[in-house]
């Protein structure tokens, strides 16, 4: 599928992401309800613990959160919570380079990390009977990490190799997801290269891992999710017995992450050298998270962005021909739950040299104004509800539990409340067709957004440059 | 579906990916100095049974296969019509046809305009999704529960019934000249087409592009053809997995299904690919990388060796803990995300290592894959890395089993490549069975390294003088 024809994919990763649910026994009635069970605790040290059981297939999910994500990062060391993320791959006290790996592997299972807008995040899936091995390696690696210059000049190799593979040698590279925060944004945490200047990756030294883990990495500033197969009470014993003897540690102050309200449409322009198409994508700031507007962008989202059945689908692929797709959504960089500041709505689209960016504006606006000046109709809303739930649940479930530990652990981290998790639907439900137009009138305002599009250009890049190679 | 471009963008961030066991030289002072105190992690406790959840299966009188598998606690399910056509019926001048034909079946059926037909699909949780591969087609959807027996009965319209209306051909044309641009200006696919012709010079499945001029020639007429050359009960098999109402679903099943015609048997057409040492190198004026695709032809599914062919690509190059992923992007740090597989068709596979390498390192790159596939000819695995990654494929499989869409690919590979039905209950059993010996004796059999395929894409200036060791026939 997609850009590798067929289904060559290049990143193995991508086979975590397809997993799916857990296995119970066949319900004899099929009814369209779900409720998640929750256990959450604080440990005394501030390790935040959401425990959720299903024992449906002997497997179970580790992951630990930690509140420190990209946006949050060194000012002259652009990229560089990304490059922490692979050094804590590199060994701690007990698990020497690449040891972690071969454990969680040797023990039938897979593991990963990531580092997104708000949060670094490692986890494994592995069978239900290795749970405490690993929690004594998430543990270890919480307690301290021990790299070397070797181990980070690797990594700064294998970093750099990952940023050519998918922005510098290949077309439409960070469009439009590590681009658009760049242009829409206007406070430096939510407007830098998150992925890192090349130049930066390469100045980074060994005190400024030390440096940063001893800042952020500690009990207090992070959430541990146990999703499957297990016995709460003998998972409680496990993490207490491997977590509550590390020592918390006072946090700096969150910076000021706040965006000014725009008040004026923005636009840019991007030459490829690499693209033989241009390319278009626009972005809209959101609502703060939690508000009834927020939900209501939720659905504004659903009606018009997702699936055949969206307006913008309907316009500009199948009325107009303008694209073959409109992609897109809420945080580009994981779904609409798991970030803590502002976040962008955006959707992009490819087209050819003789469709003008202005008419595909013209199209998009049309589609937007409808939902501004008119409430929808219910059964509009109805349908948008009923994608949400169906996408829900299958975010509860995906990935082995995985997906269920990243709303536990997120809505651990930035609401202190995982049971959340079991009240969103309720949250979706109370949105009216009036406060959806309400919102549109005010968050899909034309002021309110940025226009980039990519143009297919030989020659020198302006925009290549700033990555410094 | 080949309508969508960007595809990284989310994994882009799952930072990690490979492993590798350190070898004695990997350990450096400083965990050498820890090394006296280390604990060892806690063994854990009795591994749990896991079985396979158990299908049902039927067949209509007119040939179309039905397999059902209760499964999950997500009030959610998922129905796939696998539908044996793919691009394997394309003719030589008919590169994407299939493709186009499957387009066009969401443009509306006989009863149902393409904007009913999306919107039904919505208000059920779901969409109807539609993709072509070599062997089979898909006309899939994955629904709230409730919407089950609707949902068949949707996709039954969908398959049986389209309208692939000529007013939508244009627009649709248009889209695969563009898919068709944006593809080939992107290094993996570019290789991946070098790849596929040298082993398939004629055959389908060594044509992975068509001209522009071959879809500028399609006609409704075509598509018309094409589908009815290749759609049919007896090419189908509806696979459906998750909650549902057994007795509504086979009652929405027969209901829909039944008056399809037979319609034509599956096309058997298996390819003679070539092996052969060949190095081709297709210049990218500017790339900071090279993109690498090296491999051959090997055994299929069906072969008892393709298990044993498993185990030996786990440890040379297909799992986060292999030789290749630990020589060069943890040791030496010339890519991110290197991988080796076995991909396979009907009664045919190849065995394929792909890798995203710094220019300046191409040559190194290549001569490290050559240094550990020899390494892994040489001497066979110790029992404690055999053991290793014995537990990894069988905990994955476990991973893989327990999903909708994942227990449907397990089913549908099982038939297609006619494997039994034991197959998936004796997986397990199977993968603990292999010697350290058959790991050693399938890379020396089915990996002969004098008999490669090379492509690099990369920017020649740099890279030319890097690779010429390996042109031509002598290694």
């Amino acid at each position: 599928m997609n850009i590798f024809l067929r289904a060559i994919a290049v990143l193995p990763l991508v086979l975590l992401l397809t997993w799916g649910a857990l296995a119970a026994p066949p319900a004899p009635t099929a009814s369209s309800s779900f409720t998640v069970p929750v256990v959450y605790y604080k440990l005394p040290n501030g390790l935040r613990v959401a425990l959720s059981s299903d024992h449906s297939a002997p497997t179970v999910a580790v992951a630990v959160y930690y509140r420190i994500g990209f946006r949050v990062e060194p000012k002259d060391r652009t990229g560089f919570a990304h490059l922490f993320e692979h050094m804590m791959f590199q060994g701690s006290q007990n698990l020497g380079k690449m040891e972690m790996i071969k454990l969680v592997q040797q023990n039938g299972g897979t593991l990963n990390g990531s580092t997104r807008f708000d949060f670094t995040n490692y986890f494994e899936i592995v069978p239900a009977n290795k749970l405490e091995t690993m929690l004594w390696a998430e543990a270890d690696r919480m307690r301290g990490l021990a790299v070397t210059e070797d181990n980070l000049k690797n990594q700064q190799g294998v970093v750099g190799n990952e940023v050519k593979v998918n922005v510098l040698n290949r077309p439409y590279g960070g469009f439009p997801w590590l681009d658009m925060p760049q242009y829409a944004n206007s406070n430096w945490y939510n407007a830098h290269n998150f992925y890192g200047d090349l130049k930066d990756i390469e100045a980074a030294t060994l005190p400024d891992v030390q440096q940063f883990f001893k800042t952020y990495y500690a009990p207090n500033n992070a959430a541990l999710a146990i999703v499957g197969d297990f016995d709460t009470a003998e998972a409680r014993k496990f993490v207490d017995k491997y977590f509550a003897g590390i020592p918390s540690v006072p946090q700096p102050k969150e910076p000021d992450l706040t965006e000014p309200r725009q008040e004026k449409e923005m636009k840019a322009s991007k030459p490829d050298p690499q693209a033989k198409r241009p390319a278009l994508a626009v972005a809209y700031h959101m609502p703060a998270r939690n508000t009834p507007e927020y939900y209501a962008m939720g659905l504004i989202d659903q009606i018009l962005l997702e699936g055949d059945d969206g307006w913008l689908h309907e316009e500009l692929v199948q009325k107009r021909g303008m694209t073959g797709n409109v992609e897109g959504g809420i945080n580009l960089l994981g779904n609409m739950y798991n970030y803590n500041g502002p976040m962008l709505w955006t959707m992009d689209l490819y087209h050819d040299n003789n469709v003008k960016d202005d008419d595909i504006m013209a199209a998009i606006d049309s589609t937007v104004e409808r939902i501004r000046t008119k409430p929808v109709d219910q059964k509009t809303l109805d349908r948008a509800l009923v994608k949400m739930r169906s996408d829900f649940y299958d975010q509860v479930s995906q990935s082995n539990g995985f997906g269920r530990a990243d709303l536990l652990c997120s809505f651990a981290l930035f609401d202190d409340n995982p049971q959340r998790i079991n009240d969103i639907e309720t949250q979706f439900r109370k949105i009216t067709p009036a406060l959806i137009q309400k919102t549109a009138e005010e968050y899909l305002r034309p002021t309110n957004r940025t226009v980039l599009t990519i143009e297919p250009k030989a020659g020198e890049s302006t925009q290549a440059s700033k990555w410094g190679n | 579906m080949r309508n969508r471009v960007i595809a990284l963008t989310c994994t882009m961030f799952l930072a990690l990916a490979w492993s590798l066991p350190p070898s004695a030289q990997d350990v450096t002072s400083a965990a050498q100095s820890v090394a006296a105190k280390k604990q060892s992690p806690p063994p854990g406790s009795a591994p749990k049974p896991f079985h396979v959840p158990q299908p049902e299966k039927l067949s209509l009188p007119n040939g179309l296969q039905v397999t059902l598998v209760p499964y999950g606690a997500i009030p959610k399910v998922q129905i796939t019509l696998s539908v044996r056509a793919g691009n394997l019926n394309e003719a030589e001048n008919q590169v994407w046809l299939a493709d186009l034909m499957t387009s066009l079946m969401k443009e509306g059926t006989a009863s149902r305009s393409a904007q009913q037909v999306a919107q039904e699909a919505a208000s059920m949780g779901g969409s109807v999704d539609v993709n072509v591969g070599a062997d089979i087609t898909h006309i899939a959807g994955d629904v709230l529960s409730e919407y089950g027996p609707k949902m068949v009965a949707l996709l039954a319209d969908v398959a049986m019934h389209p309208l692939l209306p000529a007013s939508e051909i244009d627009r649709l044309k248009k889209d695969q000249l563009r898919n068709l641009t944006i593809q080939k200006s992107q290094p993996q696919p570019i290789a991946l087409e070098q790849f596929r012709k040298a082993l398939y010079p004629n055959h389908p499945y060594g044509r992975v592009f068509p001209t522009e001029q071959m879809i500028q020639g399609y006609t409704i007429e075509d598509v018309q053809k094409f589908y009815k050359d290749n759609f049919g009960a007896a090419r189908t098999h509806l696979y459906v997995a998750g909650k549902f109402d057994t007795a509504a679903i086979k009652k929405a099943i027969s209901e829909a299904f039944s008056s399809w015609q037979h319609g034509p048997d599956p096309l058997i057409d298996i390819p003679k690919p070539v092996t052969k040492h060949d190095l081709a190198l297709i210049d990218r004026p500017g790339a900071v990388q090279s993109t690498l695709y090296i491999g051959l032809p090997t055994i299929d599914p069906s072969n008892p060796d393709y298990i044993p062919l498993q185990v030996m690509n786990s440890i040379l190059g297909g799992s986060f803990g292999s030789r290749i992923t630990a020589n060069i992007r943890e040791q030496k740090g010339y890519t991110y995300s290197p991988n080796s597989q076995v991909s396979p068709r009907y009664r045919d596979a190849y065995w394929l290592q792909v890798a995203d390498v710094t220019a300046q390192h191409t040559g190194d790159s290549i001569k490290e894959i050559l240094y550990e596939i020899d390494r892994l000819q040489k001497e066979a695995p110790s029992d404690a890395e055999l053991a290793g990654i014995k537990n990894y494929l069988s905990g994955v499989f476990v991973l893989r089993n327990s999903s909708r869409a994942g227990l449907i690919g397990q089913l549908e590979f099982v038939d297609l490549h006619k494997l039994g039905d034991d197959y998936l209950n004796t997986y397990v059993q199977k993968i603990y069975a292999v010697t350290p010996q058959q790991v050693e004796q399938a890379a020396q059999k089915y990996i002969d390294t004098q008999k490669l395929t090379m492509v690099v894409v990369g920017d020649k200036q740099k890279v030319a003088e890097q690779v010429a060791a390996y042109q031509g026939s002598g290694m």
